[in-house]
């Protein structure tokens, strides 16, 4: 559309005076003495935007959208856990002690050598492995090689270890003995040191490391059989316990052979000349057949005389040791879940059945025919609270120490704290049958004497890790730091970097 | 892969997980399905026995779940606003159906009550 105002007309308007003119958009507010570097400047930036952008649009504050991080792909299955559970045997910049023993025949019940350390046999070392003796958190990696202190207890278990397998009169004995403590007191290192005194003296052994991993719902489960379904049998579990004895007893059990049928085994598999590895590795190829396949080769390291028509080639089978590290979790009510959705009782698992019947003297003969030593630790930085096995406990230490099951000393369960009674009748103190067969002990382990300290710190002085005077009075020192000798303490001071101000 | 129902699931999948995938199949119901065949809960698909994997779709195809539980979901709604009671009309409406307030707040009403309801 064309305006009707003549823009010729307006043009030659005189042009108004300057100071009456507003002050234009375009003008520039200079100061009157300098003007071109504000001319020159370029415009200045709008301050302040209109809010609310577009036509309604929301004004709300706006999130920056984040930019995607880019990431690498996630470690292999398993290679995190791998990570977790590696153990380190050895540091090679740790100093090499010269003249350091290793456990033998001979050293392990050597008095003398009370406060030292003895090394542990290089050949040994995945024996030791196999069974899962050493754990994650302990501290083997800031030695040149592993090795444990000889305490009291020590000595002790050396010179039982020693007596069951001589010929004296402790020949085929055994011993059971439930190991209790504080934190780090020492009791999955003292059953490390039955296991290579074990070992050292040619024995069987069998261990049962993480007994949390049979209750946790973490590994395959069925009923045991149709006759008895309330009872159930873990076969990779069993299967893992053949292969942690295979692995760890080769030399032993590719020695002996099969002594006797067995019902639950083909009988076209197992043969009068089958060595007892053999059998083992059946089940560790087929799980399903695992636990039978662990009863037969426990009824054959228990058997005493061959049946008729196996003599051929019978020997007569070594002591056993057997141990089990945490025995709480086998004390209460697995995560498993029966038939009704109810959940089922640890002692109805059958693997922890077995071994749990261990500390009841056996119905004809003893538990472990052979001799032997049970160990069942306890665990105090890895443990449920279970009220029965507390009660359990100190009835035992009280039985110990001489108080009578009928005075009225003896502890009794709260009868208002619903104690398991599965539990109170895990530990059957009754006289056994077989005369070489032992009642289950309790043995509480403790702190180092100031001596053993003092040798164990010795061994973090001449490992390098500590730059110390080892003086007595330093050791008494560091011995009340650590709670009267606790050794996981002692160890945590030890290897402690300081450097002292020079 | 694994067959549990016609549907194929990869090997490295939680059993639970998988069993909850079907619609009608929560946390509860697999909890006893898995129960009722021994299978611990932290079994993957791929460790299942071939009698399990039968045995679950045995279970499963007897169990009301999937289409046959949505239709039935849907008859229900359907025989309300056929019956013309306060509360079919309410669905048919797309409002809340429990004596919710209208005032403010109605979206998931909006969103799920409609005339052929989405399940």
């Amino acid at each position: 559309m064309v305006s009707s105002f003549c823009w010729g007309c307006l043009t030659r308007l005189p042009p108004a005076p300057r100071a009456i003119l507003p002050p234009t958009l375009t003008a520039q507010r200079v100061a009157s003495f300098h003007s071109s570097a504000a001319l020159l400047a370029p415009p200045a930036k709008k301050q302040n935007k209109p809010v609310g952008g577009k036509f309604r649009q929301g004004n709300s504050a706006r999130m920056k959208k984040k930019k995607p991080v880019e990431r690498t792909r996630p470690p292999a299955v398993g290679e995190r856990k791998a990570l977790r559970k590696r153990i380190i045997l050895s540091n090679p910049n740790a100093l090499e002690i010269p003249g350091m023993k290793e456990v033998s025949e001979e050293t392990m019940v050597d008095a003398r050598l009370r406060g030292s350390i003895l090394g542990l046999p290089v050949p040994m070392l995945d024996q030791l492995r196999a069974v899962q003796a050493f754990k994650p958190k302990q501290g083997w990696s800031i030695f040149r090689r592993p090795g444990t202190v000889v305490r009291r207890e020590t000595l002790e278990l050396g010179r039982l270890i020693d007596g069951i397998s001589g010929e004296g009169e402790d020949k085929g004995k055994v011993v059971k003995k439930i190991v209790t403590g504080d934190r780090s007191t020492g009791k999955t290192v003292h059953l490390l040191q039955a296991m290579s005194m074990a070992f050292t003296k040619k024995w069987v052994v069998v261990t049962v490391p993480e007994p949390q991993d049979l209750v946790t719902a973490s590994t395959a489960y069925a009923p045991l059989s149709d006759e008895n379904p309330n009872v159930y049998v873990q076969p990779e579990a069993s299967a893992a316990l053949l292969s942690r004895t295979v692995a760890a007893n080769k030399q032993v059990l590719s020695g002996l052979t099969v002594s006797r049928e067995h019902a639950g085994l083909l009988k076209s598999a197992v043969k009068a000349g089958t060595t007892l590895e053999d059998l083992a590795k059946m089940g560790i190829q087929d799980p399903a057949a695992a636990w039978n396949t662990f009863q037969a080769l426990w009824t054959e390291l228990n058997a005493t005389s061959p049946a008729p028509g196996f003599e051929k080639n019978f020997k007569p089978r070594p002591p056993m040791l057997v141990t089990v590290d945490g025995i709480a979790h086998w004390m209460k009510e697995s995560k498993y879940n029966n038939v009704d959705v109810k959940p089922i009782h640890a002692h109805d698992l059958v693997f922890v059945q077995h071994f749990l019947s261990l500390l009841k003297p056996g119905p004809s003969q003893s538990s472990l025919p052979n001799g032997g030593v049970l160990l069942y630790a306890t665990s105090a930085s890895n443990s449920p609270t279970v009220y029965a096995l507390d009660v359990v406990l100190k009835q035992l230490a009280a039985r110990q120490a001489g108080v009578s099951p009928s005075s009225p000393e003896f502890p009794q369960p709260d009868p208002y704290l619903n104690a398991d009674k599965r539990v109170l009748a895990t530990i059957d103190t009754s006289k056994p049958v077989a005369p070489k067969e032992g009642i289950p002990e309790i043995q509480t382990l403790g702190g180092l004497s100031r001596e053993e300290a003092r040798g164990f710190m010795e061994y973090f002085a001449r490992s390098g890790l500590l730059r110390e005077n080892i003086t007595d009075a330093w050791v008494g020192e560091k011995w009340s730091l650590a709670g009267g000798g606790v050794v996981g303490e002692l160890e945590r001071l030890g290897r402690r970097l300081r450097v002292t101000a020079a | 892969m694994v067959f549990i129902l016609g549907v194929n699931f990869p090997e490295r999948n939680l059993v639970k997980k998988s069993l909850e995938s079907f619609f009608g199949v929560g946390n509860l119901s697999s909890t006893r399905l898995l129960a009722r065949f021994h299978i611990h809960p932290t079994c993957k698909v791929g460790e299942l026995a071939n009698k399990q994997v039968l045995d679950i779709t045995a279970a499963l195809s007897d169990m009301k779940i999937e289409n046959d539980l949505r239709r039935q979901y849907l008859d229900n709604i359907k025989r309300l606003k056929e019956t013309g009671t306060y509360r079919g009309r309410r669905h048919a409406l797309g409002l809340p159906v429990r004596g919710q307030r209208t005032r403010t707040q109605t979206k998931t009403a909006n969103k799920l009550n409609r005339m052929e309801r989405r399940v």
